[in-house]
């Protein structure tokens, strides 16, 4: 029997280690995303036996047509939307939750679940709820805003509004998620930085905030951000469930717009094209994701 | 010796058996509709016909996966060999040629059959049938009779014009501020039924151009916008205006006669839903037709043996029969005039379901196809439609508006 060497043995291990998962990615990742991007340069049907190439025309008509401008718009607002929503509202609720902690650790544990639900629950289910909640005659928010002497709104079925409300949704399902790891970033604060802070004058909350707690979560706030994009990009339940893109196309978004294209309207080719856009947009925010969770916390 | 005399006798046997039962594969959607009736149908044709077994594949979630799934299997080579689908789904299938023309089959039967030209004309495109009508629905009016007596009107002196209607919804909008009049969605199909009542069509006979820019199509359209300013119609989302309804919030809906039993359902002790027959907006009475949806049953294998157990197997479910079944069971109205004009198969279920006989007579008289607009880019059309159809509900021109649409679709079609 002859003896391998070392190095080759070692070199054989780990092939035999990485090499499935490599093939599995091979076969089930790249594989299919290079047949979407050839796709994405035919005008082939759904079911088709036939298609023709055309170059770049699916990728000109999605940012030349009006609907497809539509769906980048929308989406761009709404992400515009819910970042600063989610992550603002996200950190206020985890500086209250991290000081409650203090005083009342029970009662902080309960709040921490309650906000954490709207994470775990299926979203699709939810947005049958939030129909009931914003129908337009019957739903406790209108019902509500009349009993105040507001007019009530519509709120999914009028087109300047639906997008915001869609956000508000979007905002309310990711506060849960930004809390989780704004209480992670703050519990990693060292307390002898506080207690600096307070020898060199800096001992109102306000300034122990600015000196402190807000440059020290630099790099949570700035991964949280990028999260939120990737996530707030992904948008399609909350359009798919409660408007499909209406009242005329005023909440089309990227996602909805490449499944309405492609398994609606059969159109496989252009649906390959938004696909790739959209792969494009997501890689990009993978990969400043991954450039954030390397750097280290400089400020030590 | 005789052990293997026997047995190869027995092989014979089994040999013949086998080759007289012919397996066939159904495939249908909507299981929360279908999934018992599938089931009933299938076991009560093969009471009949010992020598085809039918086999029911999975079913498909909607119509729309379910003609999504049928093209993934034709890609695949295992088509089944019958489908029910969508009656505006089944071009799609006909297009990429995976549809069996039934015409050699039907030959000078079909009015024998019970099926009418216009519920041939249900499953026809260039004088070839391709499917036959399994279930049929169309837009009828669902009306709330308490809030009509509570706004001074009757249900004795209902209005058949939209006129009518529209005074009347206003009425009832003027109860309280929870209570609407009238809801209708901003859909294709609403558009088309709205336009085969003032008798428009939405594309000429050989489907070369659209032809709804037209004082019907104006005043179809125009219609969305009347509900609106003059009845105070809520621009709901469909699934809104299903709640509203039932909730006894809503005095008119014009919805899909398909509901009815949803409706009836959801109601409950509340209210008993009244359903009334979509006004007719013409003097013209022969140029009317409803666009009809619900589903047809089409024949996708090629092999010959089983063409012939398919064969029997539509003809049994679209048959007086099989449609008694269908009717029963799934509150959809028959696509078979033999079902209707006999007393002898749901003479009875009419008689304790008045509503139904109102729906279901008004699809017998005024059947029509549910066009689907051609090519590649006939299904993204209809969302352009509706578009058009907020912006006329939100106050843009109707004129103007159905105009632009018209010449967006001649485009967006290839028509010019």
């Amino acid at each position: 029997m002859t003896a391998l060497s070392l190095a080759t043995r070692e070199r054989l291990t780990d092939i035999w280690l990485a090499g499935p998962a490599t093939l599995a990615m091979v076969v089930f990742i790249f594989l299919p995303v290079a047949i979407v991007a050839m796709l994405s340069l035919t005008d082939y049907q759904f079911g088709a036996t036939t298609f023709s190439w055309i170059g770049l025309e699916n990728y000109q008509k999605l940012f030349s047509s009006t609907l497809g401008r539509k769906a980048i718009t929308n989406t761009l607002i709404y992400v515009a939307v819910v970042i600063p929503g989610s992550v603002v509202l996200g950190l206020l609720v985890a500086l209250g939750l991290h000081r409650m902690n203090h005083w009342a650790p029970r009662l902080s544990n309960v709040f921490r679940t309650v906000y954490f639900l709207p994470v775990a629950a299926t979203l699709v289910a939810m947005s049958v709820a939030w129909q009931m909640v914003l129908h337009p005659s019957l739903g406790v928010v209108n019902q509500g805003l009349v009993a105040v002497n507001l007019p009530p709104q519509n709120w999914l079925g009028d087109r300047g509004l639906v997008l915001y409300t869609l956000s508000i949704i979007g905002i309310w399902q990711t506060v849960g998620y930004n809390m989780v790891l704004f209480l992670a970033g703050l519990l990693a604060i060292p307390d002898e930085l506080y207690d600096a802070a307070e020898v060199d004058g800096a001992g109102s909350p306000w300034s122990s905030f600015w000196t402190v707690t807000w440059p020290m979560l630099g790099p949570t706030t700035l991964f949280v951000m990028v999260i939120t994009a990737a996530n707030a990009f992904r948008v399609f339940e909350t359009v798919a469930t409660l408007t499909k893109g209406g009242p005329a196309f005023a909440s089309d978004t990227l996602v909805y717009a490449l499944y309405r294209e492609g398994f609606v309207y059969f159109k496989a080719g252009y649906s390959s094209a938004i696909t790739i856009v959209f792969f494009a947009i997501l890689l990009v925010l993978t990969l400043l994701q991954f450039r954030v969770v390397e750097r280290k916390v400089h400020y030590r | 010796m005789k052990p293997v005399l026997y047995a190869a006798a027995l092989a014979c046997v089994a040999t013949v058996a086998h080759a007289q039962e012919t397996e066939i594969r159904v495939h249908y959607a909507i299981p929360t509709i279908w999934a018992e009736t599938q089931q009933k149908l299938a076991d009560a044709f093969m009471e009949q016909h010992p020598d085809i077994k039918v086999v029911i594949d999975g079913p498909a979630e909607s119509y729309a996966d379910g003609v999504q799934r049928l093209l993934r299997e034709s890609v695949a080579g295992t088509t089944p060999d019958v489908a029910y689908v969508g009656l505006n789904r089944w071009r799609i299938l006909e297009d990429r040629g995976l549809t069996q023309p039934l015409d050699d089959y039907l030959g000078d039967q079909a009015e024998a059959l019970g099926y009418t030209p216009a519920l041939l004309s249900l499953g026809q495109y260039e004088g070839k049938q391709h499917a036959l009508g399994t279930s049929a629905s169309t837009l009828v009016m669902y009306v709330n009779p308490d809030l009509v007596e509570k706004a001074g009107g009757s249900m004795d002196t209902f209005p058949t014009t939209f006129d009518g209607v529209i005074e009347l919804a206003a009425k009832i909008n003027q109860l309280d501020d929870k209570t609407d009049g009238v809801w209708i969605g901003r859909h294709d199909w609403r558009f088309q039924s709205l336009l085969g009542s003032h008798g428009g069509r939405p594309m000429n006979e050989n489907e070369s151009d659209i032809t709804f820019d037209n004082e019907a199509g104006f005043t179809a359209a125009g219609l969305y916008q009347r509900f609106a300013t003059e009845a105070g119609m809520k621009s709901y989302g469909q699934n809104e205006a299903r709640q509203a309804f039932p909730a006894g919030t809503l005095g008119i809906m014009f919805e899909s006669s398909s509901l009815q039993k949803a409706f009836e359902a959801g109601a409950g002790e509340a209210f008993a839903p009244v359903v009334k027959p979509l006004p007719i907006a013409t003097d013209d009475t022969s140029r009317v037709y409803f666009p009809t949806g619900g589903s047809g049953i089409v024949m996708l294998t090629k092999d010959a043996d089983k063409q012939a157990a398919a064969w029997e197997y539509i003809k049994y479910v679209t048959g007086p029969e099989g449609q008694k079944i269908i009717v029963e069971n799934t509150g959809y109205a028959p696509a078979n005039a033999k079902v209707i004009e006999d007393e002898s198969y749901l003479g009875e279920f009419y008689a304790a379901n008045p509503n139904s006989r109102v729906a279901h007579t008004q699809v017998a008289t005024y059947a029509g196809p549910w066009y689907a607009y051609p090519g590649a880019e006939g299904v993204a059309v209809t969302d352009l439609i509706a578009a058009s159809l907020v912006e006329i509900t939100e106050g843009e021109d109707a004129k103007a508006t159905i105009e632009d649409l018209a010449e967006t679709l001649r485009l967006q079609l290839g028509m010019k």
